[in-house]
């Protein structure tokens, strides 16, 4: 079980690391090419034009929520670190741990919490792009699979939760 | 709990130490010491009858019910 832990903390790492510099990478790419851009809209916009319908808000809602999405992103690498901390419960043989209980919740909580932002986010950023935002097509877009993962967390932390009541009292008979 | 634990009296009376009883039985002496204080939360058919034959006693005098 100890090799097999080392080979999924590896690859957790992998996973986590690739995420993390995709991530870098697209902020870096988002700065360069899209903010200069805004930064010279925002030299050149009419200062007097009321903020709410014009397109002031069009543009400031745009870079919100591509910032929000950003923020999103990093949210869920933040949720995939805590399969290492599951990963270091099971290396030190304590299978059916509150930190391991805990940590199932925390990362449903984050794939559900996430595909339910990214899904609302990318519906306003096709309002504010003015693009047809087609319901279906979001739904069965890759991220998705993020709410039944979650959802199957939940019911891991549940078992887990009976695990542990079980053990302790297998522990406690004589 | 009201099922109370009366190994301690039997041993004394047997004039036999813990730790004898649990060899005899081949369980820890943790876990005799569990047994003994009362946190266990069961016992299973094979050790009280190991402990009965090793004590030449009836499971009713290792326990005792009593209303709480």
């Amino acid at each position: 079980m100890k090799d097999n832990t080392n080979i999924l903390t590896i690859i957790t790492w992998v996973i986590l690391l690739s995420l993390a510099s995709i991530l870098l990478d697209d902020i870096r790419q988002f700065d360069f090419n899209q903010f200069k851009e805004f930064q010279n809209w925002a030299e050149s916009a009419d200062k007097n034009e009321s903020w709410f319908t014009s397109k002031n808000a069009i543009k400031w809602s745009y870079y919100v929520i591509s910032v929000a999405l950003f923020f999103f992103r990093g949210y869920l690498i933040y949720g995939f670190s805590y399969f290492l901390s599951i990963l270091k419960e099971i290396e030190k043989e304590n299978y059916f741990s509150d930190n391991n209980i805990r940590s199932f919740k925390k990362i449903g909580n984050i794939f559900i919490w996430y595909t339910i932002n990214v899904f609302v986010l990318r519906f306003l950023l096709a309002s504010t792009r003015k693009t047809t935002f087609n319901f279906f097509n979001e739904l069965k877009a890759e991220f998705t699979f993020l709410i039944p993962a979650g959802l199957a967390l939940y019911i891991l932390a549940e078992i887990f939760k009976q695990a542990k009541k079980t053990k302790e009292e297998n522990d406690l008979t004589i | 709990m009201p099922i109370i634990v009366n190994l301690d009296l039997i041993l004394a009376e047997r004039k036999m130490k813990s730790k004898e009883l649990a060899e005899i039985i081949g369980i820890t002496t943790a876990n005799l010491s569990i047994l003994k204080s009362g946190k266990a939360k069961a016992v299973r058919f094979s050790t009280l009858e190991a402990i009965c034959k090793a004590l030449d006693c009836q499971p009713a005098d290792i326990l005792e019910y009593v209303e709480g």
